[in-house]
């Protein structure tokens, strides 16, 4: 962890840091607003992020560039079918001293980093995509039976690529979960497609300004993380984020017990098979809270909650067949369940 | 660390902001209190209008069933009303989320209202005070409720535009009555099979009296009891009784609204044909379309199918069937039943007679299929009605009956309204009665042949 105590941030300071390394990161990064202002909400309320997208849409770019302008460490995985949970983890060696002894050592993997981009996280087993259950959870991982602190902060990204699913693992559903936010990178309009070309095709790099300085880049995050715990969050949107989370839930799943004052969407109990977990409800709060700093706001508002619900609930919901045959997807299903949720007066 | 100093303003403006918030809460339930009010007594004053105007427009039955859906109309209306009243009501946490919403606050207000009462707070609550206090200005209680009456105010004002026209109407429109003589004249046409007669209620005397002569009497009375015995089933006899309660409870309540007395409560006496012998044949040998253009007149015809029992009525048997194109005769034993009763007492007793044989060829024809009035069948205009089929002849019996004021106890007065008598011109003769006289002989062949013809 890193010695240098950061100065309590305030409202404004919050907002004014995050817009700029927005910027930084929108000098390499051409489009994707929404994903980016996403992503940064991710590292702020203390969770990671799926980012899924086609070949070429700049998902390990845009990974590496965030990297550069928090001026942390960052380290990358290449996930592939043969990558074992020691290569990311760690493993112990056996090393030999200066007196020749031979001993075992532990080396750490690429997670031992501020933030570790898994590319293509789905091409590895689920063994391996496992490993990172507990670096991603508790920010520790355990070798040989040994527990290994992670530093703050640790933000974890993972890109999957949606096509080419021969030779895939889907994801499981608790990794899923472990995600605060799943971005979506989509193909870019004409403009900015212009503008890759003209600013990626020519002599000069992007210079990338580190926001932080080094030694402060951690302690700075982390005051910035701590002052989005402090937003104030009325009872009443707690409550309603609670039956957001409650709504995606399927009405004749075995696994809801209290049925009362459950808000329910004919598509939910059409198409879902299971719902958003408990997380998803962190999830809202906590990315509502960054929205409401952004806005210069000390409390969330509904709004807030409605504008991260889809990057924050949608990841965690489990259609079934006939969604798939019907092409509806999980940000449809969100998106209903707000407005039936805001409709109802439980 | 805190200073009291400015803890103590953190307090204050906390205080303002909450009692900022309380003005609009309080705006707020007045409305929710008016639109409960506003809206029960537009209820109640439209429905009060329209039970009072009905009282003067429809008859009894009709205006109790009016009444009782708009009673019940009213009551629901009145529940809905004090339930949305008391779903407008607002908390203080409503109050905010209101104001949040409508001076686009963002849920500021609301988390205020939220957190105030915990003794900690964190950091960015001063900030969120603060912050807040910058938007005073957008949630005063003006800005997020500008009107201080309910809109509920537009239905009460609509409502005593009814009540305020609902007194003109009932003068200008009333209630249909049996107004006996109203019209200056004395006579009441009145079918007797849609007269129903029942037996007074002990101590009634708000009843209709019928004076005639004793046979018209009895065949009255044999309808009374024929309808007492066995003139339905008992669920019809049931039902009957349960309408005339309906119709006299109506009647009550109509009264008491109007003031009036209805026309059940009215006290008529009918005086039936054979009691005044002169008058009556003057009425009885009238052309039916003279009498009935004679609007609203009270004498009337009882229109009664003959009893299975011949004996019952005193009618004269079966098969004194009448022949067509007979003389009329005072010995004519068609109707020789009825005018032996009724000749008892009538000195008059051929021209009862000739009356009777004339309204029976009428009744005769029309029980062949056609609709003649008294004295039109031309088979019968100097001779006694062909006989019709057994079973089939009736006979119409002739009443008068005009309202009498005898100021019965619990009985309202009929009103009788002035007779005007218009002086007539120069030129025009009054009208005197024309004799009757018999057809010569010589002019009788002429006659029917022209009706044969």
């Amino acid at each position: 962890m890193s010695d240098v105590q950061a100065e309590t941030p305030t409202v404004a300071d919050f907002a004014r840091t995050f817009r700029r390394i927005q910027a930084e990161i929108h000098k390499v990064i051409i489009g994707h607003e929404q994903a980016v202002e996403e992503l940064l909400s991710a590292l702020f309320a203390g969770g990671h992020v799926l980012i899924e997208g086609v070949p070429g849409t700049g998902k390990t770019t845009l990974v590496k560039t965030l990297g550069l302008a928090l001026n942390l460490s960052f380290n990358r995985i290449q996930f592939t079918v043969d990558l074992m949970p020691a290569d990311i983890t760690g493993t112990r060696v056996i090393l030999s001293g200066d007196d020749g002894r031979r001993e075992f050592t532990f080396q750490p993997g690429p997670a031992f980093c501020h933030i570790l981009l898994g590319d293509e996280i789905n091409r590895a087993t689920p063994k391996t995509q496992s490993a990172l259950l507990e670096a991603m959870a508790e920010l520790q991982v355990t070798v040989s039976g040994t527990t290994y602190r992670l530093k703050p902060p640790y933000f974890v990204m993972a890109t999957l690529n949606p096509i080419e699913m021969e030779g895939t693992y889907p994801l499981p559903e608790a990794q899923l979960d472990r995600f605060l936010y799943k971005v979506r990178l989509n193909y870019p309009d004409e403009g900015e497609l212009t503008r890759i070309i003209s600013s990626t095709t020519g002599p000069e790099d992007a210079g990338i300004e580190a926001v932080f300085h080094a030694d402060e880049a951690a302690a700075r995050v982390e005051s910035l993380k701590q002052l989005v715990r402090e937003v104030m969050a009325a009872p009443a949107l707690e409550i309603y984020a609670a039956r957001l989370v409650r709504a995606t839930q399927p009405q004749n799943s075995r696994f809801v017990s209290d049925e009362a004052k459950a808000v329910h969407d004919e598509m939910v109990n059409r198409y879902v098979m299971f719902g958003s977990s408990p997380r998803g409800a962190q999830a809202l709060i906590l990315g509502a809270k960054v929205r409401a700093l952004l806005d210069g706001r000390a409390n969330i508002a509904r709004e807030d909650i409605d504008h991260v619900a889809v990057a924050a609930l949608a990841h965690r919901i489990m259609l079934n067949y006939a969604a798939l045959s019907d092409g509806i997807d999980a940000a449809h299903i969100v998106e209903r369940v707000i407005k039936s949720v805001r409709a109802a007066k439980v | 660390m805190s200073f009291p100093l400015q803890d103590r303003r953190a307090e204050e403006k906390l205080g303002e902001i909450l009692g900022r918030v309380g003005s609009v809460r309080l705006r707020l339930n007045s409305l929710a209190i008016q639109h409960a009010i506003f809206y029960t007594l537009a209820i109640v004053i439209a429905c009060g209008a329209a039970i009072f105007v009905g009282a003067y427009l429809v008859s009894p039955l009709i205006f109790l069933a009016g009444a009782a859906v708009l009673v019940v109309v009213a009551a629901s209306g009145i529940v809905s009303a004090v339930r949305a009243g008391w779903r407008m009501r607002a908390s203080a946490a409503g109050a905010a989320a209101v104001a949040d919403d409508r001076a686009e606050l963002k849920g500021r207000l609301s988390t205020i209202v939220a957190l105030a009462k915990d003794e900690t707070h964190g950091p960015l609550w001063s900030y969120l005070v603060e912050d807040t206090l910058g938007y005073q200005d957008q949630f005063a209680a003006a800005k997020i409720e500008r009107r201080r009456v309910s809109r509920a105010i537009y239905p009460l004002a609509a409502a005593l535009v009814v009540a305020a026209l609902a007194y003109p109407i009932s003068k200008i429109k009333h209630a249909p009555q049996i107004n006996a003589g109203s019209d200056g004249q004395d006579d009441l046409t009145v079918d007797l099979d849609d007269l129903h007669l029942r037996p007074a209620d002990p101590g009634d005397n708000s009843g209709m009296q019928v004076t005639a002569d004793p046979a018209t009497m009895r065949r009255l009375e044999d309808k009374l009891a024929r309808e007492s015995a066995n003139g339905g089933d008992v669920a019809g006899n049931s039902l009957n009784s349960l309408v005339n309660r309906a119709r006299d409870m109506a009647g009550n309540l109509q009264s008491k609204l109007t003031g009036q007395q209805t026309a059940s409560k009215q006290r008529l006496n009918l005086r039936l044909a054979d009691a005044d012998q002169n008058q009556d044949q003057d009425e009885i040998h009238r052309a039916p379309e003279t009498r009935k253009n004679k609007h609203g007149e009270v004498a009337g015809q009882f229109k009664q199918e003959l009893p299975k029992s011949n004996d019952a009525l005193n009618l004269p048997p079966e098969d004194d069937a009448r022949q067509p194109n007979a003389q009329p005769s005072s010995n004519s034993t068609g109707d020789a039943g009825v005018e032996s009763d009724a000749g008892q007492n009538n000195p008059n007793k051929d021209d009862s007679a000739s009356d009777r044989s004339i309204q029976q060829s009428g009744e005769n024809s029309s029980n062949g299929g056609e609709a003649h009035g008294v004295g039109a069948d031309p088979d019968s205009l100097f001779g006694a009605p062909a006989s019709s089929k057994l079973g089939t002849e009736g006979f119409e019996i002739a009443i008068e009956a005009r309202p009498v004021d005898h100021g019965a106890k619990g009985a309202g007065h009929a009103y009788v309204p002035p007779k005007v008598r218009t002086p007539l011109s120069a030129d025009q003769q009054p009208d005197e009665p024309v004799a009757r006289v018999a057809v010569p002989a010589d002019d009788r062949n002429t006659i029917k042949q022209v009706f044969e013809r």
